[in-house]
């Protein structure tokens, strides 16, 4: 919804004189408006100008006017006020304009709450969110500070932070902490300061100009500014304990309203705020109800790690809290809490150990006690946690917690853990046992437990994802074969479903790169994977033929080394053996799921990139391969193989070997790469057709890159994105040598890599014509740069031809050029090669410069075009006026009801 | 109501139900587990088995040379296999009035009960259940006869010799009943005393109880037999599934409420899914397959092959295996696969719709009809000319004793390109494996067997709410292999009853109610007196009269008129005495009231003791006791009958007189 704000940082003449009969359309109640996606857009529009430093009362003073209508007339449509309210905000954010309001008296009218009541406006929760978010722009100064104390809006934000519109409720939540924060002293905002600006900017909330320098709380604001932190703190305090069992809604809401708060209040305004609720917190804590947990926790957090940066020691109050958080009766809760804890990346031993313990507790009941050794200490609660866990529901869940925390558990510092980390990657293997029913517990007392976790896919899943990330942990290696064998039970599993087989496959490909020794891996397991992918392979379910083949892929690219100090290979071929992956790939070319067989051909540019690096001699197999690869770009119906075909080429393309002699690898390929460029530019799919042109990119690099000026296509594409940053001149008029140019040039034609980019130059998707045309211009400044003048160029170049089909893209290329010779003809009598006898559609093919054809086709005017996005001529303000205009015009129809149109929820 | 458990087999249920003067037999499985214990019956010579040694004790004091060889360590006893039977000595067949049939596999004993026993009952079982049934006995009869054995080894069961054979011949039980396959004369005659039953029919048994089948979802006509009386349910649920496989899916709610319910046939294999298995299946074959090598399905001729065969149908193509031969090799591998397209009525919803189109409900015959699978009788004849490798063969039977499977697992033995996949349930691989050994094809262990597992028979029971549950013993403790699955055993309260083979069980309920009719005429007569609002009682002289379990109340016959005699005597000489009945009391006596009562009447001295039944009042002063319990008042009082009225008509105040 948001217009690219460079179009729109100025009001241009045509949008001023717009504006006043789209404002008539606005306010005149008996028309109705397009739709809300238009107002949200104009309101868009206006605060880009607002940003750019405009004032919009000097720039359109009809607005002034149209605020008056709009609110004046009772039968306004909510959504027009809305925009109003949010409008006004906008010209009050400034003091200048705020003033003028002021003046008008306008925003008394505006924000007046009791005329809304009143009106019976003020049940639409399209209105309330209008009045916050304008009223939240306007609040950029002092004077607006006072207009709110004075008008006592307090009261009625605080009761809209608990309104039935979740989307009110929390633009009040906003709002209130913006009133706070924003006004804090300077002197104390400090770092905190910079931080709130950036996590508005995440929320993609817009600050107007003066929105870097927060005011100084001046003598004549401060009383007020107490006034609003008394009254606001007040308020926190009541309300946050629940009236009712069923009130939680509030009391989530405040908790919300402290965490934003808390974690960005500079020390005086924290100090008075925690001063004030502590008491409220240590209620609710006691209270231990389960949904408040983790916002409670966040709040306590917030608090306590607020404390921290300036050097102070933390509020003796909040350390309670927390270590009453991590104690709460209900196992669940106290594991939430030590996971929200965890993941705050909170610093303090005692309490992380403790949230270390409560979270490897479940583990350690369920796998036999082994991480907690058998000093649990009462306050662990283990009983009350065996109860909880014996319910499936529970049970699941809080092992789910506990295992997405293991990783982080891993990573806290060795005083902390209460166990070697190497002990936990033991947990989670005898877990994923259990759940695979294969093991039992070796405590006893938890069969119980177990049975909870018996096929249960969700733990599977999480084990496993715990597993993966737990590969960097200490002592990880000497595990290696006891993963390994899970793994692999999990991957023959019949039970295991596609996802658990998925992230098994990601596990091992992890856990590989652990081991710096393959030796460490038995002839026994390395069998047991080979059958196991074998019949994977094969699997009913394409995802699992996809997810194998994946694998393959990957597996190639790890290196290990056979054995200590032995020469590294790829993984695959030291845990498969050659003669596996390779057949099977083959195998999965002809899969009837398309997904598959582009991951197949993926696993395979994978597969052989080494051999391509070390320029070896093709096999038969791989001579196979490629005529099969070529086979599916042509013929393949679905688009994935045939991306991935080029994909292949490009890669075989750029890690080949440069140094080797000439061999049969490198004449195949360029045999291929000419039909992949003229298959790639002529297939249906756009992607294909990108992809082609970045491998035309690689031979272009490979032909010029020794020539001076040419920048090679990263650069080039860098450059290009950064429209003002063009390349200086001076890169071109050091360029002088163009004649050893001409063969490499000669070279690139015959390879067919200007057919391929002419032809995508006329495509009509725009990503393929704007790569292609950039790709042109660098070709351009390389062979003919104009700043030599086209005279200067050596005969050489100049004469280097490229065909021109008679149909399809030549026939269009042909017309461009005809056209610009009439235009130019008229300037100058350039004279070159003829060639508009062929002109006739239909025609056969004809024969032009290069060069020639590169300076006539107007690339950087077609560059301008393509770079802009396909829709700027519709999402300009200017269409954006004229779309309401037309709009309320065809709505004025007779024929049209009132509140026809679908309404949307925009706001 | 008595239950007699004849075979301890959990899937090959044979119960005999003892329930209102009927005796119902539940199902008579046959247990064909005995036969690996025999040497395979190869359909051509086979050298190797030809050549196995002779098992010698090791101190050589045995030796059975003919009946006994050895194959990689274990013994076999090479003679015509045989079956281990219903037990036949528990009670005396002859005395069976009905045997009800839950699905074919669950009738293969059905001869050696009906036949020479002196069965004089009726078989009831569904149209699927019969034709296929028949279809099995039929290929089982085939199987024996096509390669008939001229001796029979006997001498091995010899108590003295068995004890020192090595396992698991030594703990074979009751070898002395095993019987070799009847005859298809016999199985002809056994089926005629089956009667075709419909879904939810009633079937009245001596007017006692009706019996009804109701759809178990397991097979093509599989049922679950509802057995009940006016008063009393007894529900018998064999082999069902929930699963959407092809038959019509299972009807639960009709087995609700039932007063006992006897679960048989769950999954043999608790920890296979068939899901699962399917897949694992397809893989394989796929994996063998492009490797170059054969696959060997070893299955029965109907149940999963058509799921099999339907799954294929979708996989072959996309497995690239669209060329591949598939061979379904069975004396009645052609009945079988044309029986599956006419049932059209048993089968699920989606399979029947499609017979309306009209299209075969199952895709075999697509399959058949592009001459992707091909069936054969045997491997003679037509077969031979036509078979092309690598290729696929269902054939049978899963015991791979006997049937051309047993050729095949001779020809394809010696290749690891093979592969054998099992998918029935019934049989250990391992030992069905055993006389091949050594082998160097590839065994895939997948099981298909979608009948109840734990889970799904634990949610079912809490849905129906049986008040007990009868169930073989195997179910009540997790399985011998997996100890540590307490998931995979039935936890019910009350606990299930476990039985074995030849348990007796006295099933724990009381019959309490009998319906009893009662003729208009007499109904007419009663007088209804209202004791609790809605409730009314009378008094009732009648005769009962009792036919084929039905019960009727008639009214007391007149006593004919006197004769007119010619002598005028007087009329009411003598008039017949009709007592007038005593009226009848209910209720009771309320103690606190009653004390109350009491002390208005001037008795103060009441020592109440209270005693199992009741209170017994000493009046003191009276020297008199009042024993009042539920179902009777006594009052001990001698001498003194004013005293005694006096006390009878204060009890009588407190209670209702009909």
């Amino acid at each position: 919804m948001l217009i690219t704000h460079t179009h729109v940082s100025t009001m241009d003449r045509e949008c001023a004189s717009l504006l006043p009969s789209v404002c008539e359309v606005l306010a005149d109640s008996g028309r109705s408006v397009p739709d809300d996606t238009s107002l949200e857009k104009l309101l868009d529009w206006f605060t880009g100008l607002t940003e750019a430093g405009g004032s919009l009362l000097e720039a359109c003073p009809c607005l002034l006017k149209f605020i008056s209508t709009v609110v004046y007339n009772a039968a306004s449509d909510p959504g027009v006020l809305s925009f109003t309210l949010r409008l006004t905000g906008l010209m009050a954010a400034t003091e200048d304009g705020f003033k003028m309001l002021q003046e008008r008296s306008v925003l008394n009218q505006v924000f007046n709450l009791q005329h809304w009541q009143e009106a019976g406006l003020w049940d639409d929760p399209c209105l309330r969110i209008g009045w916050i978010q304008g009223l939240r722009s306007t609040l950029q100064h002092p004077k607006a500070l006072r207009f709110f104390v004075q008008s006592d809006f307090i009261d009625s934000l605080l009761q809209l932070q608990t309104d039935t519109s979740l989307f009110v409720a929390s633009a009040a939540n906003r709002m209130l902490a913006h009133i706070l924060l924003f006004f804090q002293k300077v002197s104390s905002a400090g770092s905190n300061s910079v931080n709130k600006k950036e996590e508005d900017d995440e929320r993609g909330i817009h600050h107007s100009a003066t929105d870097l320098e927060p005011p100084a709380v001046t003598m004549e604001t401060s009383a007020e500014y107490s006034a609003v932190v008394k009254g606001i703190s007040e308020y926190l305090k009541e309300s946050l304990i629940p009236k009712e069992n069923t009130k939680l809604h509030q009391s989530l809401q405040i908790l919300k309203l402290l965490a934003l708060l808390l974690a960005q209040a500079g020390p005086p305004l924290r100090d008075k705020l925690l001063q004030r609720v502590t008491d409220s917190l240590e209620q609710l804590v006691t209270a231990g109800c389960s949904q408040l947990t983790l916002p409670l926790m966040d709040v306590i957090l917030a608090a306590n790690s607020s404390c921290g940066p300036d050097g102070r020691v933390p509020d003796q109050r909040v350390t309670r809290l927390l270590s009453s958080m991590l104690s709460v009766n209900n196992a669940a809760d106290r594991c939430h809490a030590a996971a929200a804890l965890l993941r705050r990346g909170h610093h303090d031993t005692v309490h992380t150990a403790r949230a270390v313990r409560i979270l490897l507790l479940p583990l350690d009941i369920i796998t036999g006690p082994t991480l907690l050794g058998t000093n649990a200490s009462a306050d662990e609660h283990p009983f009350s946690v065996v109860e909880q866990l014996k319910s499936k529901t529970s049970c699941i869940s809080m092992i789910c917690v506990c295992l997405t925390n293991t990783p982080q558990i891993t990573l806290t510092p060795p005083g902390v853990l209460p166990c070697p980390p190497v002990l936990i990657v033991t947990a989670v293997v005898s877990l994923l046992r259990i759940c695979s029913g294969t093991s039992s517990s070796s405590s006893t007392g938890s069969s119980e437990v177990c049975r909870n976790v018996i096929g249960s896919g969700k733990v599977q899943k999480c084990a496993l994802e715990a597993l993966t990330a737990l590969n960097s942990s200490p002592g990880a290696k000497e595990k290696i074969s006891e993963v390994f064998t899970i793994l692999i039970q999990y991957l023959d599993s019949p039970d295991s479903d596609p996802t658990v087989l998925h992230k098994s496959y990601q596990a091992l490909v992890k856990w590989i790169r652990v081991c710096t020794d393959l030796s460490l891996i038995t002839d026994q397991l390395r069998q047991d994977l080979v059958e196991v992918v074998k019949k994977r392979a094969c699997d009913m379910r394409w995802e699992v033929r996809d997810s194998t083949v994946e694998f393959l892929g990957h597996l190639a690219g790890v290196h290990v080394s056979v054995s200590s100090g032995e020469e590294v290979c790829d993984a695959s071929e030291a845990l498969l053996g050659g003669c596996c992956t390779t057949p099977l790939l083959r195998e999965a070319l002809q899969d009837t799921e398309s997904y598959v067989r582009a991951s197949a051909i993926s696993a395979l540019a994978k597969t052989l990139t080494h051999s391509w690096r070390q320029g070896a001699a093709l096999t038969q197999d791989q001579t196979e391969i490629v005529s099969r690869l070529l086979e599916i770009l042509s013929q393949d119906t679905e688009g994935f193989p045939r991306r991935a075909v080029v994909q292949y080429f490009i890669s075989w393309f750029f890690s080949r070997s440069s140094h080797s002699p000439p061999s049969s690898s490198a004449s195949l390929l360029m045999q291929c790469v000419r039909t992949v460029l003229s298959q790639g530019s002529a297939d249906l799919d756009w992607e294909v057709k990108v992809h082609t042109l970045e491998l035309a990119e690689l031979l272009l690099d490979q032909a010029f890159s020794a020539h001076r000026g040419y920048r090679n296509g990263s650069d080039a594409h860098r450059a290009l994105q950064r429209p003002y940053g063009v390349v200086s001149d001076q890169a071109y008029t050091l360029h002088t040598h163009t004649e050893g140019v001409q063969p490499d040039l000669a070279y690139v034609v015959e390879q067919g890599v200007i057919s391929a980019l002419l032809s995508g130059l006329v495509d009509c998707d725009r990503p393929v014509a704007l790569k292609a045309c950039r790709l042109l211009i660098t070709l351009r400044e390389t062979i003919c740069p104009l700043s030599l003048g086209a005279l200067d160029a050596t005969a050489a170049t100049a004469t280097v031809p490229c065909e021109l089909p008679g149909r399809g893209w030549g026939q269009e290329i042909t017309k461009i050029l005809e056209m610009e010779k009439s235009d130019r003809a008229r300037e100058a009598d350039v004279s070159a090669q003829r060639s508009s006898s062929a002109a006739d559609g239909g025609g056969d093919g004809v024969s032009v410069s290069v060069c020639e054809v590169l300076r006539s086709l107007g690339l950087d005017q077609r560059l301008d075009v393509l770079t802009q996005s396909s829709d700027h001529i519709h999402n300009s303000p200017l269409s954006l006026l004229q779309d309401i205009l037309t709009a309320s015009g065809a709505h004025a129809h007779p024929d049209t009801k009132p509140g026809q149109e679908v309404i949307v929820d925009c706001y | 109501m008595k239950l007699y458990c004849l075979s301890g087999h959990p899937t090959l249920p044979c119960n005999v139900l003892k329930f209102k003067s009927t005796t119902i037999m539940l199902d008579c499985g046959l247990d064909t587990t005995s036969v690996l214990n025999f040497l395979p019956l190869p359909l051509v010579h086979s050298p190797r088995l030809s050549k196995l040694p002779s098992w010698v004790s090791k101190d050589g004091t045995i030796n059975l040379e003919k009946e006994l060889k050895e194959c990689a360590g274990r013994v076999f006893v090479d003679s015509q296999p045989e079956f281990c039977l219903p037990e036949r000595e528990l009670l005396d067949l002859s005395t069976i009035d009905v045997i009800l049939i839950s699905n074919y596999h669950c009738m293969m004993a059905l001869p050696y009960i009906t036949e020479h026993t002196g069965f004089t009952g009726t078989v009831y079982a569904t149209e699927p259940t019969l034709q296929i049934g028949r279809l099995l006995m039929e290929e089982l009869v085939k199987f024996m006869e096509r390669v008939p054995k001229a001796q029979s080894a006997t001498c091995w069961k010899n108590k003295e010799i068995q004890r020192m054979l090595p396992g698991p011949l030594k703990d074979a039980v009751d070898v002395w009943t095993w019987k070799r396959s009847y005859s298809m004369q016999e199985v002809n005659s056994a089926l005629s005393k089956v009667q075709l039953v419909g879904y939810s029919q009633k079937v009245e048994l001596f007017g006692a109880v009706q019996v009804s089948p109701l759809s178990s979802g397991y097979s093509l006509g599989s049922s679950n037999w509802v057995i009940q009386s006016h008063h009393e349910k007894v529900a018998y649920v064999s082999g069902s599934s929930l699963l959407t496989t092809h038959p019509q899916p299972m009807d639960q709610s009709s087995l609700k409420n039932s007063d006992v319910l006897i679960l048989t046939g769950l999954t043999q294999m608790p920890t296979a899914n068939p899901d699962g298995m399917l897949g694992e299946f397809c893989s394989n074959l796929a994996m063998t397959i492009r490797a170059g090598g054969n696959v060997l399905v070893p299955c029965y001729s109907s149940g999963v092959i058509y799921d099999l065969l339907e799954c294929l149908y979708q996989f072959i193509e996309s497995a690239n295996l669209g060329t591949t031969p598939f061979y379904f090799i069975s004396p009645v591998a052609n009945s079988s696969l044309e029986f599956s397209q006419i049932f059209a009525e048993w089968l699920c919803h989606n399979k029947q719709s499609k017979v309306y189109l009209p299209e075969p409900p199952f895709p075999h015959a697509e399959l058949i009809q592009t001459n992707k699978l091909k069936h054969y009788p045997s491997i003679h004849g037509d077969f031979s000319s036509e078979f092309r490798q690598p290729c696929v063969v269902f054939t049978g039977h899963p015991s791979l004793r006997f049937g051309d499977v047993v050729h095949f697992m001779e020809l394809w033995g010696k290749s690891g390109l093979n592969t054998i996949i099992f998918t029935e349930p019934d049989f250990s691989y391992l030992d069905a494996l055993a006389p091949y050994q050594p082998l160097a094809m590839k065994c895939v262990y997948c099981p298909i067997d979608t009948r109840l597992n734990f889970h799904q028979v634990s949610k079912l029971l809490k849905e129906v709410q049986p008040l007990h549950v009868v169930c073989p013993e195997q179910y009540t403790q997790p399985p011998l292999t997996q100890s540590h699955r307490s998931d995979l055993m039935l936890e019910l309260q009350p606990p299930p009853m476990p039985y074995r083979r030849c348990s007796v069980l006295n099933l724990p309920f009381r019959r309490r109610y009998e319906r009893v009719y009662i003729l208009p005429e007499l109904a007419n007569s009663l007088v209804p007196s209202e004791i609790k609002p809605g409730v009314s009682m009378a008094t009732v002289s009648a005769v009962l009269h009792s036919k084929d379990n039905k019960h009727t109340l008639q009214s007391v016959p007149k006593p004919p008129p006197v004769p007119p005699s010619k002598k005028r005597k007087r009329v009411m000489e003598e008039p017949p005495v009709v007592l007038a009945p005593k009226p009848l009391l209910s209720g009771a006596v309320p103690l606190e009231a009653f004390l109350a009562t009491l002390q208005k009447h001037g008795i103060t001295e009441v020592k109440v003791e209270e005693t199992a039944d009741g209170h017994i009042l000493h009046l003191q002063a009276e020297d008199t006791l009042i024993q009042l319990e539920e179902d009777g008042t006594h009052i001990v009082c001698d001498n003194n009958e004013p005293l005694r009225t006096t006390l009878r008509d204060l009890v009588l105040r407190f209670l209702q007189k009909l």
